[in-house]
């Protein structure tokens, strides 16, 4: 079977890398995958679940927001699709625990903290908490 | 008395031995952190190179709009300048080769009429260009050891501000690169706009080598991946700078070691011929005392 090339990669470390025969993710123009031979595309990924579908099983990732790019690989005839992203965690390691917490914790601040000028900067914070742990378990309930 | 010049030099051969302990200890700490740092910078290495593929084909899609959000501006009037240094000092020549690349750089500008505003990372900028006449509007502290990417996104978005609202025309960084473990150079780099190779920003059309798909409109995109892509150059300039800096420091304190040593080995070599002096004195002092007796009987 035909298989490309695929990285999934943060600023910290290269979470992922090998052979695979597809990438399924969502982009702001929705729901998109990608095979070998794919033509060359960039685009966004907006925060959720990207898997990647291999020989040996899938492997999923909790993706909190990010780029994509599939081109020609160096080696001639060969697809590459790297996926950019600031925070992103593969989905068999997250602690269900603590991300369960968090998103409690970040549901108490919205409840204490509403309406009040000058919490704006908390809140946006505390969304932002929550929008992750949520992904979080999203990703681990699947 | 000859003894008390001995209790001196006692007490000098105690504080060297002191400091030794503690230089060598810093040796090794920074040793440690050297490998470590470095390690963080080929982790990051599929990251940076993977988005700057990323930006230059989102710019080669769309060569208008990079053409304006990435070439350099005909007249700068207010460049934005960032120096990267560490937090804590004893680390030799680190600091100061950066500071004085930045005070070099803020001097040719302002001699070219362009307002400059100074932002650094580290502690110790604020007091070198202070004392400059230079006001660093911002220091980032508390990360340059270990830089972790919300502190660089936190640094992109603070510097990236005026540039986007067009008080300033240009962003420049004075960091030390990370070229090897035995080589690390200070270097002035535009961050915005966005430097290209200078292809990218050519507009004369070209045959097209291939078609990208953009996902979504390659003008949005550009848009929201020029911060990102911000971000991620500060980030290794961050992490190569911390390389750097342990690197600089663990050679300082190896080097303030073997000082130590040296002058412990020297001290207690004066040491040894002011003991045995006074007791070539002693003897001498006994002895004749005896002779005196005896030839006074």
């Amino acid at each position: 079977m035909a298989t490309m090339k695929v990285e999934i990669v943060t600023p910290e470390a290269a979470l992922w890398a090998g052979e695979a025969t597809a990438l399924i993710a969502r982009s702001s123009d929705g729901e998109f995958t990608i095979l070998p031979q794919h033509t060359a595309t960039v685009g966004d990924i907006v925060p959720g679940v990207v898997r990647v579908e291999t020989g040996e099983g899938e492997f999923s990732f909790a993706v909190h927001g990010g780029y994509f790019q599939v081109g020609p690989d160096v080696d001639e005839g060969v697809t590459r699709a790297t996926v950019l992203a600031g925070v992103a965690e593969k989905t068999s390691e997250i602690d269900v625990a603590r991300a369960q917490a968090a998103k409690e914790a970040a549901e108490a601040e919205l409840a204490t903290s509403r309406g009040e000028p000058g919490e704006q900067a908390t809140q946006l914070l505390a969304q932002a908490a929550l929008e992750r742990a949520e992904l979080r378990l999203r990703a681990a309930s699947r | 008395m000859a003894g008390g010049q001995e209790r001196i030099l006692r007490r000098r051969i105690k504080s060297v031995q002191a400091t030794r302990k503690i230089t060598k200890a810093m040796e090794l700490i920074a040793a440690s952190q050297i490998s470590r740092s470095q390690a963080r910078i080929g982790a990051n290495r599929p990251y940076r190179h993977g988005m700057q593929r990323i930006v230059i084909e989102a710019a080669l899609g769309d060569p208008a709009a990079a053409k304006k959000l990435l070439a350099t501006p005909e007249h700068v009037e207010t460049a934005i300048v960032l120096v990267i240094t560490g937090d804590r000092g004893l680390s030799g020549a680190y600091n100061s080769s950066v500071l004085r690349a930045g005070e070099r750089l803020v001097k040719k500008l302002r001699g070219e009429g362009t307002n400059v505003r100074l932002f650094a990372v580290g502690k110790k900028a604020a007091g070198f260009f202070r004392f400059r006449g230079m006001e660093v509007e911002y220091s980032f502290v508390g990360f340059a050891d270990r830089p972790t990417f919300g502190d660089a996104r936190s640094v992109a978005g603070t510097i990236a501000a005026p540039f986007i609202d067009g008080e300033a025309q240009q962003v420049l960084l004075v960091s030390t690169r990370f070229v090897s473990a035995g080589s690390q150079v200070v270097e002035v780099e535009q961050l915005l706009p966005l430097s290209m190779p200078d292809a990218v920003i050519d507009d004369t059309p070209k045959p097209l080598k291939g078609y990208t798909e953009f996902e979504p409109e390659v003008k949005d995109l550009l848009f929201y991946l020029a911060p990102r892509a911000l971000e991620s150059e500060i980030f290794s300039a961050l992490l190569e700078g911390a390389a750097s800096f342990h690197t600089s420091q663990q050679r300082a304190m190896a080097a303030a070691t073997d000082n130590a040593d040296d002058l412990g080995q020297n001290l207690s070599r004066i040491m040894n011929r002011a003991r045995q002096d006074s007791i070539t004195t002693e003897i001498m002092e006994i002895v004749s005392g005896a002779e005196a007796l005896r030839s006074g009987k």
